[in-house]
């Protein structure tokens, strides 16, 4: 079977076409999530005042990042905060121990509940 | 087991926005009478509110006809379905499309075009993908409602009471479809691919919010496909506005009203090219399927289905009346793909967005606790290959792989 052609769309491109209702609920979902990330993550932009959909896709990559960084940094930051010697390899290994001494505990409470109780 | 389902690695969905059946794939029913779409002489009008008939027309433009964009919200779609009906006992008819439309404008002539629909060679791409492997002419919107809680549906099996776009909550215990598959005990592997951050994902609430491992952008996609290095379930969304990036000029890929349908042609036959292309297109199905119907006439009265268990978060959705997830949006476009599957394939049995995670859920995981009703009850477009599977309904049903499968040279 040949080919079959895919025609360039003569696509009138227009950033600033006024804003859909669906780029506003977005916005809108991202000013949420916006509110809940620390203040060194804010974008700066005034997202009521969003009317074109240049100006979405503008507060859109930029709180999209800023909820990747945030992310990225404390993930950064917990495994900063394992000791030196621990790091890498080792800390698989840390967490291991700490998921084993997580269940053993979690086992002798079990043997010390009320209803296991020796009479 | 047939070899298609056994081989069966990798499950990819593009959902696109905003367009429905008839006005996408309804010139499809002239080339294939199997296919319930419109052909001239059926008798399916519209009233304008001047109570003239209107009929469908293969007059579809790519861009610019559709504006203003078409009410696609709660109370303006119970108006397409029920022609304006309101109170108990008021059957659907499909009858208010132009009415509805009309109320956008106030102009008659302007308000006829919402019955306007794509001819075959308009759509060279998405029209091939339906004539070569498996149409779906009962895949409905899983709410007759807009884009946020229908996409709901294909993440969770459910809008947990939504009918509208504002943020949710995800209740539990039930989860992302996502979620599941990367915390089951036999991992499995889950991505969400978003056009690139200045599109993002339509899915910001819960998923990118508390969940920013699980995306990737388009980009990432593309070399996934090349490198054979698709997880095993992949989400994929569309460029959802036209904006510039440090590489150049972005236009919008998700033919939502008034972006360029060809823009949109591009991206599906691109996503249909690099995974045909790819090492794993022997052990990947492709379904590409629209959100909701963006406003746009069918002539399908969508079924009523099992009520979701959320009871809805408006007493009153805006049309005098509850709504309880008991009936299914209107008809969209949907195509599963694959090499397995016998060209001229035509499913007539009924599907929505929860037909996603449940086919996901059932295949890569033998089911999930606590799902929703509507998925608990949705039909899978990809049966199960555990024994648990209902082989009768397998579309990937070919003993040979086919080596005719279409290619597209896509013109930059």
């Amino acid at each position: 079977m040949e080919p079959i052609d895919v025609p360039r769309p003569k696509s009138v491109r227009d950033p600033n076409r006024p804003v859909s209702s669906l780029l506003l609920a977005q916005v809108k979902h991202l000013r949420e999530a916006e509110k809940s990330l620390p203040p060194q993550y804010h974008s700066g932009i005034f997202s009521h005042a969003i009317q074109t959909e240049s100006e979405a896709a503008r507060y859109i990559q930029s709180v999209t990042e800023a909820i990747h960084a945030a992310h990225n940094d404390a993930a950064a930051e917990r495994i900063r905060k394992v000791p030196k010697g621990k790091r890498g390899i080792e800390i698989a290994v840390a967490d291991e121990a700490v998921e084993r001494r997580a269940k053993k505990k979690s086992r002798s409470k079990k043997k010390d509940s009320p209803s296991k109780r020796k009479k | 087991m047939p070899p298609g389902l056994d081989q069966l690695k990798h499950i990819v969905v593009l959902m696109m926005e905003n367009r429905s059946f008839d006005h996408m794939l309804g010139s499809l029913k002239a080339v294939n009478p199997a296919i319930d779409g419109y052909i001239d002489s059926d008798p399916f009008t519209n009233p304008d509110t001047n109570k003239n008939p209107v009929k469908p027309q293969a007059l579809a433009e790519f861009q610019g006809q559709l504006n203003p964009d078409p009410d696609h919200h709660f109370p303006a779609v119970d108006v397409q379905i029920y022609g304006g009906q309101t109170g108990s006992g008021r059957v659907a008819n499909m009858q208010g499309f132009v009415t509805s439309y009309f109320h956008q404008r106030g102009d008659v002539d302007h308000s006829q075009k919402i019955m306007y629909y794509f001819k075959q060679s308009d759509l060279p791409v998405l029209t091939t993908l339906a004539l070569q492997f498996a149409v779906f002419n009962r895949w409905f919107a899983s709410i007759p409602g807009p884009t946020i809680c229908n996409r709901a549906f294909a993440h969770y099996g459910t809008s947990f009471g939504r009918v509208d776009m504002d943020p949710f909550d995800v209740i539990e215990p039930i989860k992302s479809i996502y979620t599941r598959l990367v915390t089951a005990t036999a991992k499995h592997s889950a991505k969400v691919y978003y056009y690139d951050t200045s599109s993002s994902t339509m899915e910001v609430a819960n998923l990118l919010q508390h969940q920013t491992e699980l995306f990737g952008m388009y980009s990432q996609f593309l070399s996934d496909c090349d490198k054979g290095l698709l997880p095993d379930y992949s989400f994929v969304e569309p460029n959802y506005s036209d904006h510039d990036t440090d590489d150049g000029e972005e236009v919008a890929s998700d033919q939502h009203p008034d972006h360029d349908v060809q823009a949109g042609e591009q991206l599906v036959a691109e996503v249909y090219t690099h995974i045909k292309n790819g090492p794993g297109w022997a052990s990947t199905a492709l379904l590409v399927v629209y959100d909701e119907h963006g406003g746009i006439f069918d002539h399908v009265v969508p079924p009523s289905c099992k009520p979701d268990k959320f009871p809805c978060s408006q007493v009153d959705p805006g049309t005098g009346q509850p709504f309880k997830f008991d009936r299914l949006g209107v008809r969209v476009p949907a195509i599963l793909i694959s090499p397995w599957i016998p060209q001229g394939t035509v499913v007539n049995r009924v599907f929505d967005h929860a037909s996603i995670p449940a086919t996901i859920s059932k295949f890569f995981l033998g089911g999930s606790p606590d799902v929703s009703p509507r998925e608990s009850n949705a039909d899978v477009f990809i049966e199960p290959n555990n024994g648990q599977g209902n082989l009768a309904n397998n579309l990937l049903s070919l003993d040979v792989m086919r080596n005719d499968c279409p290619s597209f040279r896509i013109r930059k």
